[in-house]
């Protein structure tokens, strides 16, 4: 007979069966999650465990039989954790190369099972969050989404139920609370983990004035502190070092959420404290029997505790105090609901040129807070954001909700930094790039675009709820406005009518026939169309359109001043139409007819452009040769090319291409033998 | 006043280790017949091995010592049977090591010597160890420490616990002599207590012996200062530091006795062996062995000579099953594999456990997933699953750092264990490696303490 050590009698649970507990304590939220977001999330989770599977197969070699393939069941966990953590409309290579990694990297290459420092499904989704991050980041339009339907006072329970979206498996917590409880009964967990960690979560938001109970059931949170940090392998053996750890989990959540723009804090938080688990374990050692808990062991236990704390408050006061001024809207891929953001439940949904507005109105019916979804179309596509204003119509919080900016990069704008520069301000700020705000460098294309869709919406909201010029009735008649546009003064003619516009004609103008017929034509439709001096201008005619809104609200202002058809002009409105659309005078044209060839240093070399003058003007600018870098230049010769003709002098530079646009005014000076400067 | 609140010690443990004992319990106890031949080893016990008094050819009567040795740590083999000595000669054991052996071939006739008898009431405390040392009484729970020593405790003690948790799962002989010999467990109770000076008896026992509380309550009734303890069913509970904890709450310092503490702990058998060295003058020539497992025929407890092979033992229990899974001495949680079927019964041998492939489980050694089982199951409150892995690397300083020492070696961490390690058999070999580290340096003159 073999000669075997004791003991002879064993526990009948098995590396298997811990794993295969883990997976059915893990179908609840499966199940939870194909309910809320359909199939595509069941394929999602299955590709993940098969890839998962897979990977550890191939390379462990295992035996071609459905148990060697499924191996001790640790990979499918893996590759299952995996799946749930992932966005809903993740497409389908992410949980394929996300397991890959988690099993080849983060598992297998640490020596397998029980080797690994990080979780493995939190290491993967970091890499993924890092690496894709437009993938992995799943934003909804929670306003028009989950708040109506849940009305106002059971927020929490529509997270309680899952029914705000998200990450697949982080959105139900009766369903993650399911399975804790299975894992709880089968003794695969114990409370000090998830206590800890939640238990923390919970009392730093309580100290942060936050709603606590909307911190711990929100994102990812309780998912993790149940499933992810109790992941044996990666968290201590001692019982004081589980306590720790979780705390750690906790606070270290809480303070990403708080102070970094990533979404979900939870995967950094339980990674950092991955690495720690060593560390934790050596310096929790419990007593042992018969010793008893020394006074050495009670203090280096009681030092270990006190220093984890010491050190993630400290690093908490010492983050940039300023930063918690402005707090991020959306915590974990989920919004703030509507009446918390208003802090009032007793809001009016009012749509206006299909903007949606959320507001909060007095005793008189005046809006008082409001918030609203404004878009503007930035480097990549349109940027949606979520503007909140306080009573006095200042803007109190600024929130991207959606954008495909360039990662690293464009996606800056989403930082409360940048953000939080709006705070206070409103439709009369001056909004001066440079003075009042500060563009991110390395995307001044992306962050022009949200401070000038700020300035719109703001402009949008007045004029939704105040009219042109303040709540007032437009008193009925025909009135004559007129401003400067930029080959001379503009006039137009407004007839009111049952206080609305009927008609507005140009009477008069000086712009370049055939460039502003279109704005002539179409922009007194959309102005009567809207009701308001403000519309949107006829592309390639922006200065006669906004030359023409601006001799409409001239017209306008004059009404209700009451100073009927008089035809003098209001100084403030000449001002407000130079200040914003004409930045500079006219070229002085010297060359004569034909066409000129001019030349000037760009970005990426030497830029040459052929200017056709025809008359003393400027009718055709076409480059000849240009190394600038592709994408970022094309937006400044498309749009500053005709704009400069419209114009018939130097424009604004293209935000993202300034040195471009510096360029092409240089050639086109060198063209027309003009200095430098001029 | 008889104690019958449950309870049992806080930390660490198992309540869900199976215990088995359904096949025995309920059976009386049968005696074996003395075999034709005995083999009688002269180490029995810890301590110095004892030195044959008898020569081959020697005529030897049941009860006359085979064996002595003055050093201070020894116990006296008596013959088991009268017969004839035919060889004095280096014999296995069953669990595989070799002692000196007596081997008498038996005439039959069970000539005794005669037993001095006595009076507990008229006993010195001196007269009660030198009768229980004459009679070569040792722990009779498995440790095979010589009682007479453990009567002499280096400071005073008040309390007196016997050890019926029987915690090991299969075995019931001290369930069995419970409720079959309760009188002379109190006897050697009082005998004890006398000896020790101590005032109050205690007897604790887990619930799942109903009957033996009951019968121990009975014959504790009179007697004020004795009382009966119930414990919880919890392994390791039989442990004596944890027996100490659950009924007393006193934490027996790291490295200390349970002196220390103001008490001192004795098995059931081993009080039974006492009353009777004391009152009849009885040596320790027989006991009572549980035969049990899975793979055994008829499994019983068998009261039988000290010395009858253990495979005589099995044939009374009607054979084996086929091969068993796992042959042991003792219980399955702590016992040593049985390596020779041969072997004698010896003096700490409680009982044989053959399992059955189903019920056996062995080391796979899987890889540690640090589940903690191993750390939340430990009574001693160490960590086996670093502990483990130092002592299998031979790391002797992290050994040191985590008290591998203070391992009571239940095999609780093997258990519990997922991944099946052999834990409990590397803190063993750590515990070796630094016992040895320890002998070395007190040879050296080094301080043992770092």
């Amino acid at each position: 007979m073999q000669v075997r050590t004791g003991p002879f009698l064993r526990d009948a649970v098995t590396i298997e069966q811990v794993m295969g507990d883990v997976l059915i304590a893990l179908i609840p939220t499966v199940v939870a999650g194909v309910l809320l977001y359909g199939r595509h999330t069941l394929m999602v989770v299955v590709l993940s465990t098969l890839s998962a599977v897979l990977t550890e197969a191939i390379l462990t070699r295992a035996p071609l039989t459905p148990k060697g393939i499924f191996g001790d069941g640790s990979a499918a966990v893996t590759g299952l954790l995996l799946g749930l953590i992932l966005p809903h409309t993740t497409p389908y290579w992410v949980p394929i190369f996300g397991s890959f990694f988690a099993i080849a990297l983060v598992k297998l290459a640490f020596g397998g099972l029980g080797y690994n420092i990080f979780n493995p499904a939190l290491a993967a989704r970091a890499m993924l969050l890092l690496a894709f991050t437009s993938e992995m980041i799943y934003l909804t339009d929670a306003v028009t989404g989950a708040t109506p339907l849940w009305g106002t006072a059971r927020f929490s329970w529509s997270l309680f139920w899952g029914n705000v979206h998200g990450i697949i498996g982080e959105t139900s917590v009766i369903a993650i609370l399911l399975g804790a409880a299975y894992l709880f009964y089968k003794r695969h967990i114990n409370w000090r983990i998830p206590v800890s960690c939640l238990g923390s979560a919970f009392i730093l938001a309580l100290v942060w004035g936050l709603d606590p109970w909307h911190t711990i059931t929100a994102g990812g949170l309780m998912f993790a502190a149940f499933f992810m940090a109790t992941d044996m392998v990666t968290s201590p053996v001692t019982p004081v070092g589980e306590i720790v750890f979780g705390a750690g989990c906790g606070m270290l959540t809480f303070m990403i959420r708080q102070y970094t723009p990533f979404p979900e804090g939870v995967t950094f938080a339980i990674l950092i404290m991955n690495a720690m688990t060593p560390a934790i374990d050596s310096l929790t050692i419990p007593p042992v029997f018969g010793v008893g808990a020394s006074y050495k062991t009670r203090i280096r236990g009681f030092a270990v505790t006190a220093g984890v704390v010491i050190v993630l408050l400290g690093a908490l006061v010492g983050i940039e105090r300023n930063e918690p001024a402005i707090r991020p809207l959306i915590s974990n891929g989920h919004y703030l609901p509507m009446h918390e953001l208003l802090r009032d439940p007793d809001y009016d949904v009012v749509e206006v040129d299909e903007t949606r507005y959320y507001v909060v109105r007095d005793e008189e019916g005046d809006p008082l807070q409001a918030a609203f979804i404004a878009e503007r179309n930035g480097f990549n596509g349109p940027i949606s954001f979520l503007l909140l204003l306080d009573a006095e119509h200042q803007i109190e919080r600024v929130s991207v909700l959606k954008q495909g900016e360039n990662p690293g990069f464009g996606e800056l704008i989403t930082r409360s930094s940048f953000l939080s520069q709006f705070v206070g301000m409103d439709k009369d700020s001056p909004f001066s790039v440079g003075e009042d705000i500060q563009l991110i460098s390395g995307a001044t294309v992306s962050s022009r675009a949200v401070i000038s869709g700020v300035e719109r919406a703001l402009q949008h909201f007045d004029q939704a709820f105040f009219g042109v010029d303040g709540p007032g009735i437009l008193n009925d008649g025909t009135f004559v406005g007129e401003t400067a546009s930029f080959g001379g003064p503009l006039e137009v003619e407004v007839v009111v009518e049952g206080g609305r516009i009927s008609s507005v004609t140009v009477l008069r103008h000086s712009d370049t026939p055939g460039f502003s017929d279109p704005a002539i034509s179409g922009v007194p439709e959309r102005i009567v169309a809207a009701n308001s001096a403000q519309v949107d201008a006829v592309s390639g005619a922006t200065l006669t359109s906004e030359a023409i809104m601006s001799a409409v609200q001239a017209a306008l202002e004059s009404t209700s001043v009451g100073q009927g058809d008089e035809l003098e002009l209001d100084p403030e409105v000449r001002d407000t139409s130079d200040g914003t659309s004409v930045a500079n005078a006219p070229f002085e044209i010297t060359v004569g007819d034909g066409t000129h060839r001019g030349r000037a240093q760009g970005f990426g070399g030497e830029l040459v452009l052929d200017v056709t003058v025809t008359g003393a003007r400027i009718t055709d600018i076409v480059v000849v040769e240009s190394s600038e870098t592709p994408f970022i230049a094309d937006a400044a010769f498309k749009k500053l090319l005709p704009a400069i003709i419209e114009a018939q002098g130097p424009v604004e530079t293209v935000s993202g291409a300034s040195v471009t646009s510096g360029a092409i005014h240089g050639a086109l000076r060198d063209a027309l033998n003009m200095k430098e400067g001029q | 006043m008889n104690r019958l609140i449950q309870r049992t010690f806080p930390r660490g443990g198992n309540r869900e280790v199976p215990d088995h004992k359904e096949a025995t319990e309920g059976k009386p106890i049968r005696s074996l017949s003395a075999p034709s031949i005995v083999v009688i080893p002269m180490l029995q016990h810890i301590g110095a091995p004892c030195e044959p008094v008898v020569g081959v050819g020697d005529k030897v009567k049941m009860g006359q010592p085979l064996g002595k040795n003055q050093a201070f740590v020894c116990a006296p083999i008596h013959s088991s049977v009268s017969g004839e000595v035919i060889a004095v000669e280096d014999r296995p054991l069953a669990t595989g090591r070799r002692a000196l052996a007596v081997v008498i071939r038996n005439d039959g006739n069970d000539d005794m010597v005669k037993f001095e008898t006595g009076d507990l009431d008229k006993m010195s405390p001196d007269v009660i160890r030198q009768k229980v040392k004459a009679a070569g009484i040792v722990g009779m729970g498995g440790a095979g420490f010589p009682a007479h020593i453990k009567l002499n405790p280096p400071k005073p003690v008040d309390t007196i616990l016997i050890n019926g948790a029987e915690c090991e799962p299969y075995l019931t002989c001290d369930h069995r002599l419970m409720v079959e010999r309760a009188p002379q467990v109190v006897g050697g109770l009082l005998a004890i207590m006398k000896a020790t000076g101590a005032s109050r008896g205690i007897i604790g026992i887990e619930e799942n012996k109903p009957d033996a509380i009951m019968q121990m309550q009975d014959a504790t009734q009179d007697q004020d200062h004795l009382s009966v303890a119930v414990l919880k069913v919890k392994y390791p509970q039989g442990a004596e530091k944890q027996l100490i904890k659950a009924i007393l709450d006193k934490e027996v310092p790291s490295g200390c006795l349970p002196a220390d503490v103001g008490c001192v702990v004795s098995n059931v058998h081993t009080a039974i062996a006492i009353h009777e060295a004391v009152i009849h003058g009885k040596p320790c020539y027989e006991r009572v062995v549980t035969v049990s497992g899975g793979s055994v025929v008829d499994p019983r407890n068998v009261s039988v000579r000290i010395g009858t092979p253990i495979q005589t033992l099995l044939d009374f229990c009607g054979g084996l099953l086929g091969e068993p899974a796992a042959l042991i001495c003792g219980g399955p949680m702590t016992g040593p594999p049985i390596l020779d079927v041969y072997g004698p019964v010896v003096k700490t041998l409680s009982g044989i456990s053959a399992l059955n492939h189903e019920e056996a489980g062995f080391d796979v050694n899987r890889p540690c997933i640090r589940c903690a089982r191993c750390v939340k199951a430990c009574p001693a409150g160490l960590t086996p699953n670093l502990l483990g892995d130092y002592s299998n690397r031979g790391m002797i300083d992290q050994v040191i750092r985590l008290r591998a020492q203070d391992c009571i070696e239940c095999g609780l961490c093997s258990y519990v264990c997922p991944s099946k390690r052999a834990l409990v058999t590397w803190i063993k070999k750590g515990k070796a490696d630094l016992a040895a580290l320890r002998a070395k340096e007190r040879e050296l003159g080094v301080s043992a303490c770092k």
